[in-house]
């Protein structure tokens, strides 16, 4: 197994090709892992702690060894940055055609240095690459950018399909992301603010090359065993259904949205607070990506007789929402019409920004006006116009979008890095303390779900590597109550599942980020694997396709340990930029205001925090006084290099 | 003989047709009405609802709760009016 690196040099406009060697695979896997290890290579040569807006960032996009083999596990590729929002390691995954269609070509891989002189775009096709003018395309949003390029480069050898990014990737707004053929978004972390400090406006890839799979009889075996479990699975035809937003209802019974900027936890309303108005309204079943069994994404069109709201929207179409943009809009902003949620998830598409920090910047303001904390000439001030900032209402929840985006006033200025620096600008301006009232996790990230009687969740948004986030340790076992999962890894025992207690909480975080860092460098649908058709071992049914893939056969214990070096890179990364255990925490809300709601009223995340931040350091072998690794802890994992970094740094504990 | 409600959700809903039914049941476990919904709503709920391999309840993919929100099992007892909401299990997205 090799592959092929594309490394442009923006400020010089040099670009060569490098051959990723089997060794890296044998030890980064692939997709996340490789973009970390070619991140990581980049910032012993460069300063760790640069600007995330400067030229020394480098921005990584990596596709797995699993993407586009006929697997049918759906394709996610990865963008990997220092991120410019949290100022630490950063990431993200988006689906769609782009990854898919970058395998075509000559690569699958590609590091971008410096900052152009002008705005411009990669252009691929097959072997041949070349920097294009993209003036024409400045001040495009990410339809537009795609629609554009899609008939400006015609269809030979393919359509092209494209990463781009909006007015706010050029305003280097930190929480502007990245958006794959105009319909998949690489949300978290502000790669579309890495990009536009580049002026890099898009990469665009046409190919007809073809993939080498190194055992084509076993991809096709495991393929077609993969197909069978999915069609037998009646709980999968259901999510083909629905998508993500089958969790609408089992959130709103159990208490697990986040409203109104988490003052509660269930939605209010009629239709929103079910899932019969995603069947109602929904068109068009679409797969994601070109290799996915499951397709459980779908569209919709608005003709404006669904509701009074809708008919500011006929003629309207785009993926239907998934359940974060639903509960960004129905909870976070208290929005209640569905065409207005569905208006939400284009708009934040569209303009390539991420909706959960961007939900949780407004709702953090519209609770402080709903507290008197402000004032309407506060407000004013904010937006150089009056604005009600009335929870739901569409028009003031548009125009305080378009302020981040364009960065029109004082508003858009202040909270361009999400709810928690503007939390904290803003109290400086004001003179008051009003951080309690902004919701954030490790690095200030924000996420919209309840997380307080949930504590491997919880433990989740204090210890993400990229920022508080569900999608690097999941806490399925626990939010499910699994205690099937929870016997399989530990030997038996059932506390995994059991939400009264701390006991293995910080174990399940440490498992299940390993498990998630594998199917993130294999290249595939983390909802496959969700959907736990196949046994929920990523480390075993999946190593069987990722060594029919790429040769290397590994035991499921190997590629545990594999799955635990990407997280310990990851790990490492921000400790040499100065993260430390009191980095790994929550906002004040998460921690002591106690849900009053649900069926899990009283929880706070203070009950149990320490015990499982603790239990979770002890499972990774890490210091539980710093929160940093050991040398021991990164030889077990293969990392002796990694640790001669961290000592010389005094990063070591 | 003992009644028991069920709350169906989402792709639940959708098999049963219905938000919401009650059962009589004369063993009042958790098994017997599961069972009793297998019977009722035919052999597609009952791929949601069991394990075919353990004939436990399904734990892949979905939630079956109490009042108090914790997951049930086969061998749970069950008294006259308890309510048993079954939901999908699926997160984020």
């Amino acid at each position: 197994m090799e592959s092929r690196l594309l490394r442009v040099d923006l400020t010089t406009g040099k670009m060569r090709s490098e051959v990723i060697p089997h060794s890296v695979f044998e030890r980064w896997i692939g997709g996340s892992g490789i973009n970390n290890w070619i991140m990581w290579e980049h910032f012993l040569t460069h300063d760790i702690n640069c600007d995330p807006r400067g030229p020394d960032n480098i921005f990584v996009f990596g596709v797995g060894p699993l993407a586009g083999t006929g697997a049918g596990s759906g394709i996610k590729g990865r963008i990997t940055f220092k991120s410019p929002c949290y100022n630490m390691f950063g990431d993200s995954a988006g689906g769609g055609k782009f990854p898919y269609m970058l395998r075509f070509t000559a690569f699958e891989y590609i590091a971008i240095t410096g900052k152009s002189p002008k705005p411009v775009y990669l252009h691929i096709c097959n072997d041949e690459v070349s920097l294009v003018d993209a003036s024409h395309l400045w001040g495009r949003d990410t339809l537009e950018t795609h629609t554009m390029l899609r008939e400006e480069l015609g269809t030979y050898p393919s359509h092209a399909h494209t990463l781009s990014i909006s007015q706010a990737g050029e305003n280097q707004v930190g929480i502007a992301s990245v958006v794959s053929d105009a319909l998949r978004i690489h949300a978290r972390c502000g790669g579309g603010a890495v990009m536009g400090s580049k002026n890099l406006k898009a990469i665009a890839v046409q190919g007809n090359g073809g993939l080498k799979i190194q055992m084509p009889e076993e991809m096709l075996a495991w393929s077609d065993d993969f197909r069978q479990k999915i069609d037998e699975n009646e709980a999968v035809y259901g999510f083909k259904r629905r998508g993500t937003l089958g969790a609408v209802e089992m959130y709103q019974h159990i208490g697990s949205h986040f409203w109104r900027n988490n003052q509660g936890n269930m939605f209010r309303g009629g239709e929103i607070t079910s899932d019969n108005w995603v069947k109602k309204y929904h068109k068009y079943s679409e797969v994601c990506s070109s290799d996915c069994f499951i397709a459980c994404d779908a569209k919709y069109k608005i003709d404006g007789t669904e509701s009074e709201a809708s008919k500011k929207y006929i003629g309207e179409t785009f993926r239907r929402p998934e359940y974060l943009t639903t509960g960004s809009a129905a909870g976070a902003l208290d929005v209640r019409d569905w065409s207005e949620v569905a208006h939400w998830g284009k708009i934040t598409n569209d303009y390539g920004i991420d909706n959960q920090d961007l939900s949780c910047a407004i709702s953090f303001l519209m609770e402080l006006k709903q507290r008197d904390l402000i004032s309407d000439r506060d407000v004013a001030e904010l937006f150089d116009r009056e604005q009600s900032l009335r929870w739901g209402n569409m028009d003031d929840i548009e125009f305080c979008v378009e302020s981040i985006v364009f960065q029109k006033n004082l508003f858009g200025k202040i909270f361009g890095d999400g709810p928690y620096l503007g939390a904290i600008k803003y109290s400086e301006l004001k003179g008051q303390n009003f951080m309690k009232y902004a919701t954030y996790g490790k690095g200030g990230a924000s996420f919209t779900e309840e997380m307080r009687p949930f504590p491997t969740w919880m433990n989740n948004m204090a210890v993400a590597s990229r920022g508080a986030d569900h999608l690097k340790g999941i806490g399925l076992i626990e939010k499910f109550q699994r205690k099937d999962l929870s016997k399989i890894y530990f030997d038996g025992r059932t506390e995994a599942a059991d939400l009264s207690v701390p006991t293995l909480k910080g174990a399940s975080t440490a498992l299940i980020e390993n498990q998630v860092a594998l199917l993130n460098s294999y290249g595939v649908c983390l909802f496959h694997w969700m959907l736990d058709p196949a046994g929920y071992t990523p480390q075993d049914y999946y190593g069987k396709a990722y060594a029919a893939a790429t040769g290397i056969d590994r035991t499921p214990d190997e590629l545990m340990l594999d799955g635990a070096r990407i997280c310990n890179l990851e790990k490492a990364f921000n400790s040499r930029i100065g993260m430390r255990r009191e980095h790994d925490t929550v906002c004040e809300r998460w921690m002591w205001e106690p849900t009053d709601e649900g069926m899990y009223p009283g929880s706070v995340a203070a009950e149990m925090f320490n015990p499982v931040l603790d239990e979770y350091y002890e499972w990774r072998g890490w210091d539980k006084d710093s929160g940093l690794q050991t040398r021991k802890s990164l030889e077990d994992v293969g990392l002796e290099d990694v640790a001669d970094v961290l000592e010389n740094e005094g990063s070591l504990a | 003989m003992i009644t028991v409600h069920a709350n169906f959700h989402s792709h639940f809903k959708e098999l049963a047709s219905t938000g919401e039914a009650s059962f009589q049941i004369e063993n009042p476990t958790v098994e017997a009405l599961a069972q009793c919904i297998c019977d009722t709503y035919g052999p597609k709920m009952e791929a949601m609802l069991i394990d075919p391999d353990t004939r436990e309840l399904n734990e892949r993919g979905t939630m079956f709760v109490d009042a108090r929100g914790m997951r049930v099992s086969m061998s749970d007892a069950l008294n006259d009016g308890d309510t048993i909401t079954f939901l999908v299990g699926i997160a984020g997205g």
